[in-house]
């Protein structure tokens, strides 16, 4: 017997990825589907003997062709035709819930539904009777626990059961008015059986009369494609006629008037609860105290990530400083020696080394993000995101950015709105990594010797600003359009579990060890390539070598380019190194300035940047401006091409080689002018 | 009158939608529909956006989505 072929739907915060995980363990894989960038994962389990493959759709409150989550989770059903669809339903909050499983119904699969956290919507004296509320839709409702892992056996046995013997047809439950029109443009599409094989004709026929642009597309393959046009031209008119709404939301009020109605019936309030959440609420977000809270909360986590974050970064160097010893004394000198210990180790170790910074930062951010808290804050920062065309849900990627853009960049797929999404990823890059940090101190210490620690803070709030300032400027030229809605669930505040945070870290740090695993170390061995060949004589310092190698031939080309910034061609070098990794500029100066390559120690690498005349407090600051500015490291590029393309990543890359040569030219001048820091 | 025109802690039922496209349809499909009772919850800092209690869970619209839904204020607070 083949196997099951089951999948999971539900709205946001319903619990369907603790039931997934619950469902399914270990036993998953990201599985891709053509053309889309939002994964779908897929995990196997076996119940009873019978296999069964589940598959975790994007969590959707809605099935509209405006966004696409929700577009991936339709045409997953309609292109893969599950045997099954198990919806989750939130039983605090059962007639929203219900309203995305009347849509999975509408596409004519049998469906399951699981009435998920049905402990909690009993605390607060809510009685669901969901054997009457399954009859009434047609629907085996099973009550479950999903962090408890209750119900979960009896949910399965329900699917099998249904799996081999489907149930009755889609009860037809929207009204006199709605259900005539169906009734005719239902059979105006099955004039074509071919077409509702593919596209079931009830829920087509519901699409199209809610004006689905991309239901629309599809009737362009229906054989009488001008039959149906006029039934449903005829059908809107008479919908709309007596009430003079919009056909789109009268099916939705349709959908809703069945819910109401079973929900009369079915749910019982026994006692009337102000829920904790309000509590909390009312201190969290209160008008005057959000912000000033929001704020704390910030300053908080960062201030937690880099004093917890500095302990096992070094034992990080020291590891791979012991590591790379190691393959010294182990190899000939020679060209493999110096691929491993210089390109592969050096490259990896200052990658992994400040992977704990970029973890505990994730651990931080989960544990708001699984509260709820996060989404507060987006109500916090909306009206202030909104004026430069920010969406209030961007900053969560934009503080992910503060430790690593990869993941962030990713993070911007929760953004409904494609233009949304692209904007944040292009400015995210703006949030100084945690990679752009040992660039910083070198400099800030090095010049700036009394408070390098407001340098340092200027330069991230200079990058906060010009990530406002440019989205700013997008959405009034490359990104213009309408704002589209800021319609966000507050969901309740949950105590996160150890699982669950867990889970979301490894999620988030896995994105980037992938990256750091493969162009992160492809980009190592090549920047050890052209700073390696042409080899220079035996016995040649190693700072000459680098001067004769391929990168110094680079940097003296580009020489000309950065010396209105006030550079010269070995700032040139460690720029150009730098795209492997941004603290790989360190190391480049390291060796440029016969230091040796030692991250550890920067106290000799700190006296000859201050011994050497090019340099100045004026030439630090707009070196780490620079840094700041210029395209993000390669793992963040090829982030930027998976999740955008080509083309938003080489105008992304072309526009900050711009914007960063003149806002560090005009600095550089200026200040020059002024005598300000020379 | 829309839900602008409330107070925060103020009841209301929705009357109907009168927004077009996505924002009407996105506001609909989470629940605003006629007939509803709802509660302003709260204004942000800067009376944008709002936290609106619907359907027994909270949601927070803009202002410029908040004046196209239509209401009437009623009395008994949920």
């Amino acid at each position: 017997m083949t196997a099951l072929r089951i999948a999971l739907a539900g709205n946001p915060n319903s619990g369907k990825t603790t039931l997934f995980n619950k469902l399914t363990g270990s036993h998953q894989k990201v599985g891709n589907y053509a053309g889309v960038t939002v994964d779908t994962k897929e995990g196997r389990l076996v119940h009873r003997g019978r296999e069964i493959v589940l598959y975790d759709l994007p969590g959707t409150y809605s099935l509209t062709a405006y966004s696409l989550d929700e577009i991936i989770a339709r045409d997953f059903v309609l292109d893969q035709k599950p045997d099954l669809i198990i919806n989750v339903l939130d039983a605090t909050n059962l007639e929203r819930n219900l309203f995305l499983g009347l849509q999975f119904q509408e596409l004519g699969i049998p469906l399951v539904a699981a009435l998920n956290i049905i402990d909690q919507a009993e605390d607060r004296g809510l009685r669901i009777d969901h054997k009457t509320l399954g009859t009434l839709f047609q629907i085996p409702i099973v009550r479950t626990v999903g962090p408890k892992g209750q119900g979960l056996d009896e949910l399965l046995d329900a699917a099998v059961a249904l799996a081999d013997a489907p149930g009755s047809p889609t009860p037809h439950l929207y009204g006199v008015a709605l259900e005539s029109v169906l009734a005719r443009l239902t059979s105006a599409l099955e004039t074509d059986p071919e077409f509702t094989v593919s596209y079931p004709s009830r829920w087509m026929a519901l699409k199209l009369l809610e004006k689905d642009s991309d239901a629309k597309k599809k009737l362009g393959s229906h054989r009488d494609q001008p039959l149906v046009e006029a039934a449903l031209a005829e059908g809107i008119a008479d919908l709309e006629r007596p009430s003079g709404r919009d056909s789109e939301i009268l099916v939705s009020e349709a959908r809703y008037g069945a819910i109401h109605g079973a929900a009369k019936q079915t749910i019982r309030r026994d006692r009337a609860t102000v829920p904790f959440t309000e509590y909390v609420d009312a201190l969290l977000i209160n008008r005057f105290l959000g912000l000033p809270i929001f704020l704390a909360i910030l300053w908080g986590v960062f201030q937690a990530t880099f004093t917890l974050g500095a302990y096992p970064q070094d034992w990080l160097n020291q590891g791979f400083q012991w590591l790379t010893d190691g393959v010294k004394t182990l190899l000939a000198p020679g060209l493999l020696r110096s691929l491993f210990a210089d390109g592969v180790l050096g490259g990896l170790g200052s990658v992994l080394s400040f992977i704990p910074l970029v973890i505990i930062l994730f651990v931080f951010i989960s544990f708001l993000e699984d509260t709820g808290y996060m989404s507060r804050a987006a109500f916090v920062m909306d009206k202030f995101l909104h004026l430069f065309g920010l969406h209030g849900q961007s900053f969560l990627p934009m503080m992910l950015g503060f430790g690593c853009s990869v993941p962030a960049i990713m993070a911007a797929r929760t953004l409904k709105s494609t233009k949304d999404r692209i904007l944040t990823v292009l400015v995210t890059p703006f949030m100084s990594c945690g990679a752009k940090l040992p660039v910083y101190i070198l400099l800030a210490g090095s010049f700036f010797p009394k408070n390098p620690g407001a340098v340092v803070l200027s330069v991230y709030l200079i990058g906060i600003g010009l990530a406002l300032t440019s989205s700013w400027i997008f959405r009034r030229t490359v990104l213009r359009g309408e704002t589209t809605p800021f319609v966000m669930e507050l969901p309740p505040y949950r105590m996160p579990t150890l699982k669950g945070v867990s889970w979301h870290v490894w999620d988030k740090s896995f994105q980037y060890f992938k990256k750091a695993g493969t162009v992160i170390l492809a980009a190592s061995v090549l920047v050890w390539a052209i700073t390696t060949f042409p080899q220079a004589p035996e016995g040649t310092p190693p700072e000459q070598a680098m001067a004769t190698s391929t990168a110094g031939w680079i940097g003296k080309a580009l020489e000309p380019a950065v010396r209105p910034m006030g550079f010269d061609w070995k700032v040139a070098v460690a720029t150009v190194t730098g795209f492997a990794a941004k603290e790989t500029v360190v190391s480049t100066l390291g060796i440029l300035y016969k230091v040796g390559d030692s991250t550890g120690d920067d106290q000799p690498l700190q006296t000859a940047l201050r011994n050497d005349p090019v340099f100045s407090p004026l030439v630090a600051y707009t070196l780490m401006l620079f840094t700041l500015i210029l395209a993000p490291c390669f793992a963040a590029q090829a982030t930027i091409r998976a999740e955008l393309g080509t083309k938003w990543l080489v105008f992304y890359v072309v526009f900050s080689i711009l914007l960063s040569w003149t806002l560090c030219t005009g600095v550089f001048q200026i200040g020059t002018l002024f005598k300000i820091g020379v | 009158m829309t839900i602008m025109d409330l107070k925060p802690g103020e009841a209301f039922v929705v009357r109907g939608v009168a927004l077009a496209r996505e924002t009407g349809k996105r506001l609909a499909d989470m629940g605003f529909t006629t007939g509803v009772e709802g509660r302003l919850v709260r204004k942000a800092l800067f009376g944008d956006p709002v936290q609106v209690s619907i359907l027994g869970y909270h949601v927070s619209i803009r202002k410029a989505e908040a004046v196209g839904v239509t209401i009437d204020k009623v009395l008994a607070p949920l």
